[in-house]
């Protein structure tokens, strides 16, 4: 019996018990909607509701589109938009250049590259708030390895705080944020480079192509569906990181690390301004949405044009 | 075109032996196969000789020129893989133009050879598509065309039919001779296939367990195989062989008695022969009619329409293969007798040696 066969026989059998085909479709599927509509789409429509009141722990009063008219018309508004995405933009070229380094080199023939393989980890698989402590304590100016080494060679002539200065503050979150994301980068890299057939680079290097000629125009297209779904992916995820800035400096110092998820958090979890939160909540959500549309949208021209099997 | 020997080539991974003392010398524009069993080292040495593995030991001359510390793009030889190794992101056209980009020639040029080699292959209207688009005989077109366009010293296949339909290997083994004839290159190509090697050859190496067995025509290797492995793998259902005790040598020939009391003189040279040995003597299904000679029992019966290969046993339990005229008289259980022609005989000695067939049909070298 084939796959069609069977699926006929058990679509006639419900029937046989009364069910029409489309409610007995909807009936398999019933389960895994209300899970859905009860993780997913209340605490969504919740969220819109809470966007048009003014609700505080006190209580809320519909207020209409006061929230969204306060957000576009505050100028500090648009300076986190614009941080945020900054932070995303640098973060995940950083992400994907040095993902892209990490797996060449651990693809490369050399010796012991099995245990290369296990010493990327780490950022991965330790929690990522043991890590950020350990990193923070590295920025530390009083006691921080950063400083510390620093004034050791001579580089500098006094203690450096890099978390309390709006621009090494800035800067040290992205480090912290790429030595996270980095090693997921590089090894779905690093296994989409093994997925290319060898034959291809020995026929290329029968044709006299050299290492660099090769990896342009065998090892890049053959892995760019890969690359386009972990750019997109990791700008998601780096767009909404929200750990790794708040344990380290927790949005400051003075808003230079403030980006829409903690501004969000810190208006809506902090202040307890939930409608105004809310509201912050849906443009993110708004954004995010555009991302996977994109996403969707170049994922799919990617695949047409380098997929083709 | 291009001459090709090899001297003395080896290879080992780690304590394995892949090739040990391989000597080889290949004619200008010649049409050379490599066939052997898996793992018999024939795509080792095909990677050798393209520079995609280096030989523990030995040298590769192409045209004079000792190739073997070169990369393989200055070999001057292309290679088709198995698999095709066609670029999926890439047209036909550039997968076909890959080496003259590399090359870095000018468009105009790469153009005018790309159009030339798609149509020797009937590409030319399938330039802009895909290679998924293509189907497996195009792919394999497409592959040779990438070869071609370098204008190579020698080309070298790895087993490049083994992936299509048995239909489609047919026509290609056609075009894949015409070919040979219309670009007169010299070419070497490694399958299993041994219809691929008799049917496309001008000179066939058959390898085994790393060394040479025989190196010779399809016609030489057929009614003169050097050693029992060659004997029963070449030819189609393999070569019978029946043990024989060797009851006298001499001038006219050996003399044996096989199990069940038949003797027959077989004229072969039989000056290393020793008296009360046993040696294999070995006859081509092709060549046991229907007649006074051995009895067996057919256990399985094949119709083919022009033959009907008969698998039988012996009453000392030997496995025998004829192939008897499509309408002969026979039926599975029925016992038959199987005439034994001596000319048509081969005989091994217990080393798995031939002991040389005087009135084999005479073979131009």
């Amino acid at each position: 019996m084939t796959d069609a066969t069977v699926q006929q026989d058990h679509v006639t059998k419900a029937t046989r018990r009364g069910l029409s085909e489309p409610v007995f479709a909807w009936a398999l599927i019933a389960p895994a909607l209300v899970f859905i509509g009860f993780i997913v789409a209340w605490p969504l429509l919740e969220t819109i509701r809470l966007s048009f009141t003014d609700a505080t722990l006190g209580g809320e009063s519909y207020i209409g589109l006061k929230n969204y008219v306060d957000l576009f018309n505050s100028d500090k508004f648009y300076d986190i938009v614009g941080r945020t995405f900054y932070w995303m933009f640098l973060s995940v070229t950083l992400k994907l250049v040095m993902g892209l380094i990490g797996a060449c080199l651990l693809n490369a023939a050399i010796p012991g590259k099995a245990l290369f393989r296990i010493l990327i980890m780490p950022p991965w698989v330790i929690p990522i708030a043991i890590g950020v402590i350990g990193w923070k304590w590295m920025y530390n100016g009083y006691f921080g390895l950063i400083s510390g080494l620093l004034q050791e060679f001579g580089i500098l002539d006094e203690r450096i705080a890099l978390l309390s200065t709006k621009t090494s503050a800035f800067y040290s979150a992205i480090v912290t944020d790429v030595w996270v994301g980095t090693p997921m980068v590089t090894l779905f890299f690093l296994a989409a480079m093994q997925g290319v057939s060898r034959d291809l680079y020995e026929a290329a290097w029968v044709d006299g192509a050299g290492r660099w000629y090769r990896f342009r125009r065998i090892t890049i297209p053959q892995i760019m569906p890969v690359i386009v779904s972990m750019a997109l992916l990791s700008a998601i995820w780096t767009f909404n990181s929200f750990e790794i800035i708040w344990i380290l400096t927790e949005g400051g110092p003075r808003g230079a690390t403030t980006t829409l998820i903690i501004d969000t958090y810190k208006v809506a979890i902090s202040s307890q301004r939930f409608g105004e939160g809310a509201a912050r909540a849906v443009v993110i959500v708004v954004l995010l949405a555009l991302f996977s549309l994109a996403y969707l949208y170049f994922l799919n021209r990617v695949n047409r044009h380098y997929g083709a099997k | 075109m291009a001459t090709l020997s090899l001297n003395k080539i080896s290879k080992s991974f780690g304590t394995a032996k892949v090739l040990q003392d391989i000597d080889l010398a290949i004619k200008d524009r010649e049409f050379v196969v490599f066939v052997g069993p898996s793992g018999c080292g024939k795509s080792t040495l095909l990677r050798i000789i393209a520079g995609l593995e280096s030989a523990t030991a030995g040298r590769i001359v192409i045209d004079g020129q000792d190739v073997s510390d070169l990369p393989p793009v200055e070999r001057g030889i292309s290679m088709v893989f198995q698999s095709y190794a066609l670029y999926p992101h890439l047209t036909v056209f550039e997968n076909i133009a890959f080496p003259l980009r590399v090359a870095k020639l000018a468009e105009a040029e790469v153009k005018a050879k790309v159009a030339k080699a798609a149509e020797i292959l009937q590409l030319t209207d399938k330039l802009a598509l895909k290679p998924g688009q293509l189907s497996g005989g195009q792919r394999q077109r497409v592959a040779i065309g990438r070869s071609i366009v370098r204008n190579p010293k020698v080309f070298l296949f790895d087993e490049p039919l083994s992936n299509l339909d048995a239909a489609l290997r047919g026509d290609m083994r056609v075009e894949l001779s015409q070919l040979h004839r219309d670009l007169s290159a010299t070419m070497i190509y490694v399958t299993h296939d041994q219809i691929e090697a008799m049917t496309m050859a001008h000179r066939i190496v058959v390898l085994n367990k790393g060394q040479i067995e025989q190196f010779g025509s399809p016609m030489e290797l057929y009614h003169h195989p050097a050693t029992k492995f060659v004997a029963t793998f070449i030819g189609q259902p393999n070569m019978n062989l029946l043990p024989a005790k060797v009851l006298a040598a001499g001038a006219e020939g050996l003399t044996v008695e096989f199990n069940g009391g038949l003797r027959l003189t077989l004229p072969v040279d039989c000056t290393t022969a020793t008296i009360g040995d046993t040696v294999d003597v070995g006859l081509r299904p092709e060549n046991a009619p229907l007649g006074e000679g051995i009895s067996m029992k057919v256990r399985v019966l094949e119709r083919l329409g022009g033959v009907a290969i008969t698998y039988a046993i012996t009453p000392d339990g030997q496995r025998f293969c004829a192939a008897l005229p499509g309408d002969a008289a026979v039926a599975e259980g029925q016992t038959i007798n199987i005439a034994i022609n001596p000319a048509d005989c081969h005989v091994f000695d217990k080393s798995g040696n031939v002991m040389r067939r005087r009135m084999a049909p005479a073979i131009a070298a």
